[in-house]
């Protein structure tokens, strides 16, 4: 009998959806418990559902079907090549994948396509204007944020909802609205040192 | 004291990475980045449990459903990945491969940890590659395991292997690590004091931020690899081999990577499964791991329990060290399982036996300074509970009984050490905040410090670099270096400026494409800068004397310049790199919550080669430090071999809101070797971290905490 080890037990869909109990019961799932295999309904790519959906993305409106299950960061990179926004986790413990949806950071990993429906995105793409790049951008590099750069477009994102909210936080402030967003380079302080910096700037609300 | 170092015109000075645009902007390829026409995608299926053999497996199901393109298993697909195994830390080694007795396969037949890759599947998109793993049914025959590498040594154990637990070396033979100088017996007969404790650390996952993805494409029977490495030419080269294929006929790309931390300096299962699977399939493949599966597939720092005896003068001197002990490897030998310490002090007489033993739980891998804070830990740990127990200052003691030449009485290339300690001692006001009677603040916010140091090798050696000079008067250096984080193509690029005397701007670095790039080390070791440094320098050097020979190029002509340099040390000289943490804490007695109040690390790294990115990589390793003493852990249930804690969340990486502000102080200097006497240095940033912060809590509470991860409930569990 299969015995299927990760999370492939349960969809995405179902996964996102699922409430925190549904979360808990997989975790603690045995393998060594008898799990039929496909033991969830199968659907094929000739049958998935799929839904069309209005979005603006950095600003550029889209039609666009997509599949039921894809996720947000799924439809970014994938379907639209914005390959800035990262997948670590695909289960929202990194923030990797943070995009502003409505202006409101989110992680694109944990949050379905479809669920865009009339929003509006933006990603890292999106924050340098008319080839200007962001205050955020601009200090993130001359403080060497980014060590290997993987999780750095998520705290770009996280910053910028931040910077939006409250231009002129402390210190603290900006370590707890980033406490969501992992960096194992570990260059937290360089990241802070950056944020402050560019709230700092005379362009910060640029 | 370390000779003051001669400034340079362009390196030494802190510059922003030249490629820092990218990283901010996303433009930054990573290998999951890489989209071919065509491609399938690729997941892979894995052992559900820790020992089993497979009876029969059954992918027709899977083959069935619309949009699968190719399946493989351990019965179509026997490739064998010899550096993910047995390779007693020795893995490019091809012979090693070609004798053991102990081989690991892209898919292995028994399976021996929850992870084990048992099947993987390419289709059209990675939904469908997904519902595929559901269908594929295996039948297994359970198989008694074993989890505790301790428990493994013992004659009633479930053997892994025939041959046994105790991992076999590169020779075949089953044996421990061993390190003698002096005579330890006769030592400790003498001595006036001796003290005997244990000490044990956990398995802690690399966790880079970037999931292994890996995509493979064909062109006839030239092979290319998208892939994360540290080395692009290493892993081709075990990509080559594993697959039977001329090195010429793979080519390795990286454009950026999400985090090494180590172990990456070869190949990985997953380069082997896509090749595969985009051989069968007749189409280039994308394989993805989950973060789960990157958890429980790659690697961590392996676990150890080490036992010390020590013995001590009445003045303090300690004047002989033994270990015993052992680490815990997982089912496959991916490195040494090594413990470093017993070189960091000067007594004569010092013994280190130590076990690799196989466990089935996740394989043990380098992660960044492999043998150095686990084994730092244990050994700082115990010398700082000799000093308390001798009535001694830490800092004191450390003076007295450190190495200050390198074992056999070799000498160092330079000898900072002491310097980089007073000065530390100075800087962090080291006699104010260190207790005299650990625990004697009144609480519940106690107060401590504590410091441990570091000697870290520093090596020379071979690597390759390529200049280039056209009519334009446009410069460009071809390095085998991807820059995994610690800025190597910024570093590279500084140096051949530094050479050629122009400014950083006029030289275009081409990095990461074996096929463009020449060999360089790899991003292993905490040796780019230095060997691959080396080699630009020289390379820089020859276009200067063709341009001095035969005129600068004009037109449409291009001087090429090239150098493999192969530097040695003068007569029996050692290199290394020091430096020392000190730390203070603030323990809450009441919730047994640590906070790290001030951390001070200081090292000589050499010279600097770019100071802005050298303090990140201090502070960096400082702050994964603090992860491994406070709370990462890889937790295994003993009844049914699972792991619980696979992933950021569970494993408890540090985040944001758990990094204090690290303090770096740099004691430059320069001994004549390396890149403009730049020494070793991304490593070393962690190495004695984990040491420093349990001596300071030990100072704040009174109590020896003995085994990492040192918990919230561990500290109530020993202070309520």
């Amino acid at each position: 009998m299969a015995k299927p080890t990760d999370d492939h037990e349960i969809s995405r869909r179902e996964l996102l959806e699922g409430a925190g109990a549904t979360l808990a019961a997989v975790a603690t799932v045995s393998a060594l418990e008898a799990q039929p295999a496909a033991a969830q309904s199968v659907t094929t790519n000739d049958t998935v559902p799929r839904t069309t959906i209005r979005v603006a993305v950095n600003g550029m409106r889209h039609r666009i079907e997509v599949e039921d299950r894809w996720t947000l960061a799924e439809l970014l990179r994938d379907r639209l090549g914005l390959t800035g926004t990262k997948l670590g986790c695909e289960r929202g413990e990194c923030g990797a994948c943070t995009v502003l949806l409505d202006g409101t950071p989110v992680y694109s990993c944990s949050h379905l396509a479809v669920w865009a429906d009339g929003r509006s995105v933006q990603t890292v793409e999106g924050l340098a204007r008319d080839g200007r790049l962001d205050p955020l951008q601009q200090t993130f590099a001359e403080h060497d944020a980014p060590q290997c750069g993987f999780c750095t477009s998520g705290q770009l994102m996280s910053a910028r909802a931040l910077l939006n909210a409250n231009p002129h936080p402390t210190a603290d402030d900006v370590r707890a609205a980033m406490a969501g967003n992992l960096c194992r380079c570990s260059n937290y302080n360089r990241y802070v040192e950056a944020i402050l910096a560019a709230a700092a700037s005379p362009r910060s609300r640029g | 004291m370390a000779e003051p170092i001669t400034p340079l015109k362009t390196v030494g000075h802190p510059t922003p990475r030249i490629d820092a645009v990218d990283r901010v902007t996303g433009r930054a390829t990573y290998s999951r980045d890489v989209t071919l026409p065509g491609m399938l995608y690729a997941r892979v299926l894995r052992s559900p449990h820790p020992h089993a053999r497979i009876r029969r497996i059954d992918t027709t199901k899977a083959a069935a459903l619309s949009g699968v393109k190719a399946i493989v298993t351990h019965e179509n697909c026997t490739v064998v990945w010899g550096a993910g195994g047995i390779a007693g830390g020795r893995q490019y080694v091809d012979e090693v491969k070609a004798i053991t007795k102990q081989r690991r396969y892209a898919f292995n037949n028994p399976v021996r940890f929850v992870g084990d890759p048992v099947a993987a599947v390419a289709a059209v998109d990675r939904h469908v590659a997904e519902e595929a793993l559901q269908r594929i049914v295996v039948d297994y025959e359970m198989l008694p395991f074993v989890l505790d590498h301790e428990e493994a040594l013992t004659p009633d154990a479930p053997k892994i292997w025939p041959e046994g637990n105790l991992s076999l070396d590169v020779e075949n033979q089953a044996k421990p690590l061993a390190q003698r100088r002096g005579n330890v017996d006769e030592a400790l007969g003498r001595a006036a004091h001796v003290f005997e404790d244990r000490y044990s650390t956990q398995f802690v996952h690399n966790a880079q931020m970037e999931p292994r993805a890996c995509v493979a494409a064909w062109e006839g029977d030239k092979l290319t690899v998208y892939t994360p490495t540290g080395g692009i030419a290493n892993c081709r080269h075990d990509i080559a081999r594993d697959l039977g294929l001329p090195d010429e006929k793979v080519r390795v790309v990286c454009r950026y990577m999400g985090g090494n931390f180590g172990n990456k300096n070869q190949n990985q299962d997953s380069d082997l499964i896509a090749a595969s699977l985009a051989k069968l399939a007749g189409a280039p493949v994308k394989l993805e791991f989950s973060r789960k599966e990157d958890f429980i597939g790659m690697h961590g720092r392996w676990p150890t329990t080490q036992y010390y005896t020590v013995g001590v003068a009445d003045d303090g001197t300690v004047d002989a060290i033994r270990l015993r002990a052992v680490s815990g490897m997982g089912p496959y030998r991916k490195n040494s399982g090594g413990m470093a310490g017993l070189d960091l002090y000067g007594c004569g007489n010092a013994e280190g036996i130590i076990q690799p033993a196989y466990t089935n739980k996740t394989v043990s891998g380098n992660f960044r300074g492999p043998e150095f804070p686990q084994g730092y830990f244990g050994i700082q740990s115990m010398m700082d509970d000799v000093a308390y127990r001798m009535k001694m200052d830490p800092v004191e003691f450390v003076l007295k009984n450190m190495a200050r030449t390198a074992p056999g009485n070799a000498p160092f290339t330079n000898f900072t050490l002491e310097e980089c300690i007073r000065r530390g001692a100075e800087l962090f006001d080291w006699k104010r905040r260190w207790h005299p009677q650990p625990g004697s603040d009144p609480g519940p916010l106690k107060r401590g410090a504590g410091m441990a140091f570091m000697e870290f090798r520093s090596g020379i050696g071979q690597s390759s670099a390529v200049i280039t000079l056209n009519g334009k008067g446009q410069y460009t250096l071809f390095v085998g270096v991807t820059d995994v984080g610690g800025g190597a193509k910024t570093t590279m690029g500084l140096i051949a400026a530094e050479e050629l005397g122009v400014p950083l701007s006029k030289v275009e670095v081409v990095w990461g494409d074996t096929d463009r790039c020449p060999y360089s080390v790899g991003e292993s070791g905490s040796r780019t800068t230095i060997m691959t440094g080396y080699a630009v320098i020289e390379a820089a050097r020859d276009l200067k004397r063709q341009i001095a020979a035969n005129g600068s190029p004009a037109g449409e002509q291009v001087v090429i310049a090239s150098a493999t340099p192969n530097p040695t040390m003068e007569g029996r000289k050692v290199r290394n790199a020091f430096g020392a943490h000190f730390v203070e804490v603030e323990v809450d007695v009441e919730l047994g919550h640590v906070r790290v109040a001030k951390y001070l690390s200081v090292a000589d790294c050499g010279r600097l080669i770019n100071p802005l990115s050298a303090k990140g990589q201090m502070a960096g390793g400082a702050i994964q430090g603090i992860g491994m003493t406070l709370h990462e852990d890889l937790i295994y249930d003993q009844r049914t071999g699972q792991p619980l804690t696979a992933g950021f969340y569970y494993d408890r990486i540090p985040t944001h809101r758990d990094a204090p502000e690290i303090e770096v102080l740099f004691v430059e200097s320069d001994d004549g070797y390396g890149a403009y006497g730049a020494k070793s240095l991304g490593e070393s940033g962690k190495a004695p971290g984990p040491a420093a912060i349990a001596n300071a809590i030990f100072n704040a509470t009174g109590h020896r905490f003995k085994d990492l991860p040192i918990t919230r409930a561990k500290i109530l569990g020993a202070l309520a």
